[in-house]
C-alpha cells in the first residue's frame, strides 16, 4: 500500500499505535522509549520510519496517529516530510497527523525557520509542537503529550473523537498575519 | 466514520459473575460485527491525497463535513450504559471506593508533610523572634544608660574642653612668638649703628632710632588685626629699608596701591 490509510484494518484489542517519520533516527527511538515508559491504560505500539511510504510486506497494525518530526537543523528533514506527506490520505487529517518540530532551542543552528513548519502544519490543518528531543525533560513531558493524543486517536477516550481535539487544539494556534 | 468512538472501553472487566460477563461479551460481539460491517464499506471507499496547494481547501471542507456529521451523530445517539446489575454496581463501587481512598492518602501525606514544614517553619520564627527581643531589651537598657549620662555632663564637660582649648592655643601662640622673636633676632638683626657711623659719613645716616623687624612685624600685625578695613602703615623712619624692601620682595607686605609710603601685612589667615 503506497498510501497510509488510517481505517484499513480493525484495531486491535486495547491497542493504540503510532508512527513517527523523521530523518533522526536517534531521537525517533528516544521518543519511542520515553512514551513506552509513560503508564497507560491502553497497550502501546511506536513504529518508527524515515518517510513514507512504508514498505508493503511487512505485517502492521493499524495507525492510529501519524507524527512528523522535524529537526529545524536539517533542511533534508524538512523536504523528507514534505514528500512523505503526498503518501498520507486525506482522512488522516482529520486529527490524526501531528507535526513535532525539534531544535528550536538552538537558534544558531537553525536552517529552517519556525514560520516555515508553522505555514507547513496551517496548510495540512494539523496541530504543530515544538520539543527540543534532545533534552531528557521535555521529551519526557512531550511523550506524555502524545500518549494522550494518541490514545484519543485511537477512540480510547470515550465522548472524545481525534476530530474534536483537533477543533480544541485550533483555539490555541492563531493562524499567523501573513496567512491572512 | 466515528464507529471507534463505540469502540468497547476495555476497563469493563467484572470480575468472576458469569451472567453479567456473558451478556457484556456479547454485547461486545455484537459491536465487533457491526465494526467489520463499517470496515468492509470503507475499504471501498478510494485514497486520496494532497498537494500543498489544494490542502488547505480540500481538508477545510472535509473537516467541515466530518464535524456535521458527528454532531448529527451525537445528537441522534442516547447514551448507552451497562446494564447496571447489582454484582456491577458493586464492583463499580469497589473502584471508585478505592480510588477515593488512594486520593485521600495522597492528600493526607501532603497536609502531614506541610503541616511539619509549618511547625518548623514556626519553630524557627519564634526562635527569631526571642533573639530580636532579647536584642531589643540590652538596646533598650543601653539607650536608657546613655540618656543619663549626656545631660548632666555636656555643659561643664564643653565648657571645659572650650577653656582648654583657649589655654592650649594661648600657649601656642606665646611659643611661636617667642620662636619668631628668637629667629628674627638671630638672623635678621639691626645694622650696628657704630660700625655705619664710623665706617663712612652717610648723608642718609638713620637720625631716627631704628627698630628691629621683629618690631615692625608687631606694628603690622597688630595693625592688621586692629584696622582689618584699613591695614596700612605709613612707613616711618625707624624702618631700615633694606628690611622694608625683605619684606615687600618676599610677598610678606604689600604696598599700598595709591601710595608708596604705606605698607600692609599679607592676610595668610584669609
Amino acid at each position: 500500500m503506497s498510501v497510509l490509510r488510517p481505517l484499513d484494518k480493525l484495531p486491535g484489542l486495547n491497542t493504540a499505535t503510532i508512527l513517527l517519520v523523521g530523518t533522526e533516527d536517534a531521537l525517533l527511538q528516544q521518543l519511542a522509549d520515553s512514551m513506552l515508559k509513560e503508564d497507560c491504560a491502553s497497550e502501546l505500539k511506536v513504529h518508527l520510519a524515515r518517510s513514507l511510504p512504508l514498505p508493503a510486506n511487512v505485517n502492521r497494525p493499524r495507525i492510529d496517529l501519524i507524527v512528523f518530526v522535524v529537526n529545524l537543523h536539517s533542511k533534508y528533514s524538512l523536504q523528507n516530510t514534505e514528500e512523505s506527506l503526498h503518501h498520507v490520505d486525506t482522512s488522516f487529517f482529520l486529527g490524526k497527523v501531528c507535526f513535532l518540530a525539534t531544535g528550536a532551542g538552538q537558534e544558531n543552528h537553525c536552517i529552517i525557520h519556525r514560520h516555515t513548519v508553522v505555514k507547513l502544519a496551517h496548510t495540512y490543518r494539523s496541530p504543530l509542537l515544538f520539543c527540543d528531543l534532545e533534552v531528557e525533560g521535555f521529551r519526557a513531558t512531550m511523550a506524555q503529550r502524545l500518549v494522550r493524543m494518541l490514545q484519543i486517536c485511537a477512540g480510547h477516550m470515550p465522548g472524545v473523537s481525534a476530530l474534536n481535539l483537533l477543533s480544541l487544539l485550533r483555539s490555541s494556534e492563531s493562524p499567523s498575519v501573513e496567512d491572512l | 466514520v466515528n464507529q471507534q468512538d463505540l469502540d468497547p472501553d476495555s476497563t469493563t472487566d467484572v470480575g468472576d459473575i458469569t451472567d453479567t460477563e456473558e451478556e457484556l461479551v456479547k454485547k461486545c460481539e455484537e459491536i465487533w460485527k457491526d465494526m467489520e460491517e463499517y470496515q468492509n464499506k470503507l475499504s471501498l471507499t478510494g485514497t486520496k491525497t494532497l498537494t500543498d496547494s489544494n490542502a488547505q481547501l480540500s481538508l477545510l471542507i472535509m473537516q467541515v463535513k466530518c464535524l456535521t456529521a458527528e454532531l448529527r451523530q451525537w445528537q441522534k445517539e442516547t447514551p448507552e450504559i451497562i446494564p447496571l446489575t447489582e454484582d456491577v454496581l458493586v464492583t463499580l463501587a469497589k473502584e471508585e471506593f478505592q480510588k477515593l481512598r488512594h486520593d485521600l492518602e495522597t492528600v493526607l501525606s501532603t497536609i502531614q508533610l506541610k503541616n511539619e514544614k509549618l511547625k518548623e517553619d514556626l519553630e524557627r520564627e519564634q526562635q527569631w523572634l526571642n533573639e530580636q527581643q532579647q536584642i531589643m531589651d540590652s538596646l533598650n537598657v543601653l539607650h536608657n544608660e546613655l540618656k543619663n549620662k549626656v545631660m548632666p555632663f555636656s555643659e561643664s564637660r564643653i565648657f571645659n574642653e572650650l577653656k582648654t582649648k583657649m589655654l592650649n592655643i594661648r600657649e601656642y601662640k606665646e611659643k611661636l612668638l617667642i620662636t619668631l622673636g628668637e629667629f628674627l633676632e638671630d638672623h635678621f638683626p639691626l645694622p650696628d649703628d657704630g660700625n655705619v657711623k664710623k665706617k663712612k659719613k652717610n648723608i642718609q645716616a638713620p637720625t631716627a632710632q631704628l627698630i628691629t623687624l621683629h618690631e615692625m612685624l608687631e606694628i603690622l600685625i597688630n595693625r592688621l588685626f586692629d584696622v582689618p578695613h584699613d591695614p596700612y602703615v605709613k612707613i616711618s623712619d625707624s624702618f631700615w629699608p633694606p628690611y622694608i624692601e625683605l619684606l615687600l620682595r618676599n610677598g610678606i607686605a604689600l604696598r599700598h596701591p595709591e601710595d608708596p609710603t604705606q605698607i600692609r601685612l599679607e592676610a595668610f589667615h584669609q
